[in-house]
């Protein structure tokens, strides 16, 4: 089933009858055709091991499709070179469930990371930095280590870090799934402003309270498959199923 | 860009270097040992050259023993032909009497001098051919010469010569045999030092790959690593050798003099630079190898 949402503007994502085996012959991927316009906000929800997860590997091209086409910004990423994939990686900001920030920098040095590989000059670095801190509201604590943050923090780090280089898509997998609902609620506050900013989100997760108060678009996976796609959608497609009701 | 990224590569890898201090340690010191282990078989391998140099230069020399009722215009027509010939380096025309006052003038004759009389020698040409292997064709040259004495024609002693030449060839292949055998290990320690950095840092690594550093980014703070660590162990093995070099010389020449060593102080330079490139070269290429897997995007 192919449900593609009538976009004006035109699509930065596009998956055309995409395919995922892994080599253990686990069937990941069926069959998925997707666009994404520029500045979307969409959730992919589904059950565990329903194949969110490859799609977003696809996506940041940790792994190729083994059959069909997965274009960015007009670029089949499936054909990329090797060395020309950190470029690609460097106009995506990627935000995880584990926040995969380094122990033993600090909240500074965590988010200067992403931009001392691009090779910038201090003092961009230093303007930068302090800009992406102010976004996430974690001006002053650029001293401290990960490990006396709280989780929340740690992901605002992470989002930060993803932010800092100004990239045009942010890739987010569960980035909530370790945080409690209130703190859930203030990163997806964050996402919501950077999408608003004009970056596209494409984010993975399990957090049904979040999907079904923002009625953004959603996209169900399950076995593989594209099993909805809805522009303004719940995390269930069964109205029975007890709702959070926006306000 | 290129200034900054080294900066950060260098930094990168001094405080990795730091940081596994203990492994970074062991894997100089075992280096070091490797190093001292080349380094003594470079310095054997000159000696042994100084050495099959001053027999060279002996046995390269060959003397054609002319027969007294020649003719002396074809002696030296003989000798015009051997100085022209490009395998040759210098021919020495040294008549009878020439010959036996050198015979006479060396002391070990002197019983001898007082025995002979009249003039037994051969008017000999003394030549000096510039490479040993070629001797051989020379003498078989003097041989087929008509004014050449019959009985007693060359000084030449092929089987000598051919014996040096073996032992020259055997002694450079086993010295670099030994260098690739040491290479190797020292390859494989770096390798498994560089690893276990790698997996101290494998988090970090996975956050570069994602925020989109290149693979030489990635890659370059440990190949760094490498290099240094190749190079405090080329410089400790350079310092121990230098130390050691002219006493153990001079105590072989007291316990060994018939083998004619030296002390060769000219050959510390080459040594040097021998042994920091051999050091930076063998860090650079473990830490590569070791690093490979981890950094493929």
């Amino acid at each position: 089933m192919v449900l593609t949402p009538d976009f004006a503007t035109r699509p930065v994502i596009s998956f055309q009858h995409v395919f995922k085996t892994y080599p253990t012959g686990t069937e990941a991927l069926r069959d998925i055709n997707l666009e994404v316009p520029e500045g979307d906000f969409l959730f992919l929800v589904g059950p565990s091991g329903a194949g969110k997860s490859t799609l977003v590997r696809l996506l940041i091209r940790e792994e190729k499709p083994t059959r069909g086409k997965i274009f960015v910004d007009g670029v089949e990423l499936g054909r990329m070179k090797r060395r020309k994939l950190p470029y690609y990686r460097r106009r995506v900001g990627l935000v995880f469930q584990d926040f995969k920030l380094l122990p033993n920098l600090t909240i500074y040095e965590n988010v200067a990371f992403a931009l001392r590989v691009l090779g910038e000059p201090d003092h961009k670095v230093q303007a930068r930095v302090a800009e992406a801190l102010d976004t996430v509201s974690l001006s002053g604590k650029e001293n401290t280590y990960p490990a006396n943050l709280s989780g929340g923090e740690q992901q605002r780090v992470a989002i930060a870090r993803a932010l800092v280089h100004a990239p045009r898509f942010i890739i987010a997998d569960e980035p909530t799934g370790n945080l409690d609902p209130a703190t859930g609620w203030e990163i997806m506050q964050l996402f919501l402003r950077i999408n608003a900013r004009g970056a596209t989100v494409v984010m993975a997760t399990h957090n049904r309270e979040i999907v079904d108060l923002l009625r953004r678009r959603v996209i169900a996976i399950d076995a593989g498959q594209i099993a909805r796609d809805e522009r303004s959608g719940r995390y269930h497609d069964d109205v029975e199923k007890p709702q959070v009701r926006v306000q | 860009m290129m200034l900054r990224n080294l900066k950060f590569a260098f930094n990168s890898a001094w405080q990795s270097f730091w940081r596994n201090l203990a492994v970074s340690l062991a894997a100089v010191l075992s280096i070091t040992l490797i190093l001292i282990l080349a380094g003594i078989n470079l310095l054997v391998g000159h000696a042994f050259s100084q050495v099959l140099d001053s027999f060279r230069q002996r046995v390269s020399e060959i003397s054609i023993n002319v027969a007294d009722d020649t003719p002396l215009q074809q002696v030296y027509d003989f000798q015009q032909r051997l100085a022209g010939d490009p395998r040759v380096a210098g021919v020495k025309f040294v008549t009878k009497d020439e010959a036996l006052a050198q015979f006479k003038s060396d002391p070990q004759n002197g019983v001898l001098t007082q025995q002979i009389e009249g003039n037994p020698l051969d008017a000999k040409l003394d030549v000096q051919v510039k490479s040993l292997t070629d001797v051989a064709a020379i003498d078989s040259l003097a041989r087929n010469w008509a004014g050449v004495d019959p009985t007693d024609p060359t000084n030449y002693q092929g089987d000598f010569i051919n014996r040096m030449l073996q032992l020259s060839q055997w002694l450079s292949l086993a010295g670099v045999g030994l260098l690739v055998v040491l290479s190797v290990a020292s390859v494989v320690i770096v390798m498994n030092t560089i690893r276990t950095a790698v997996y101290h840092r494998r988090k970090e690594i996975e956050v570069m790959k994602l925020v989109g550093a290149t693979e030489w980014f990635v890659r370059g703070p440990f190949v760094l690593e490498g290099v240094i660590t190749g190079i405090l162990a080329a410089s400790i093995a350079l310092a121990l050798l230098v130390v050691a070099y002219e006493p153990v010389v001079s105590r072989f020449k007291s316990d060994v003099g018939f083998i004619p060593l030296s002390y060769d102080p000219a050959f510390i330079s080459s040594l040097a630079s021998d042994l920091l490139l051999a050091g930076a070269l063998l860090g650079a290429v473990g830490s590569y190898i070791g690093v490979r897997r981890f950094v493929r995007i």
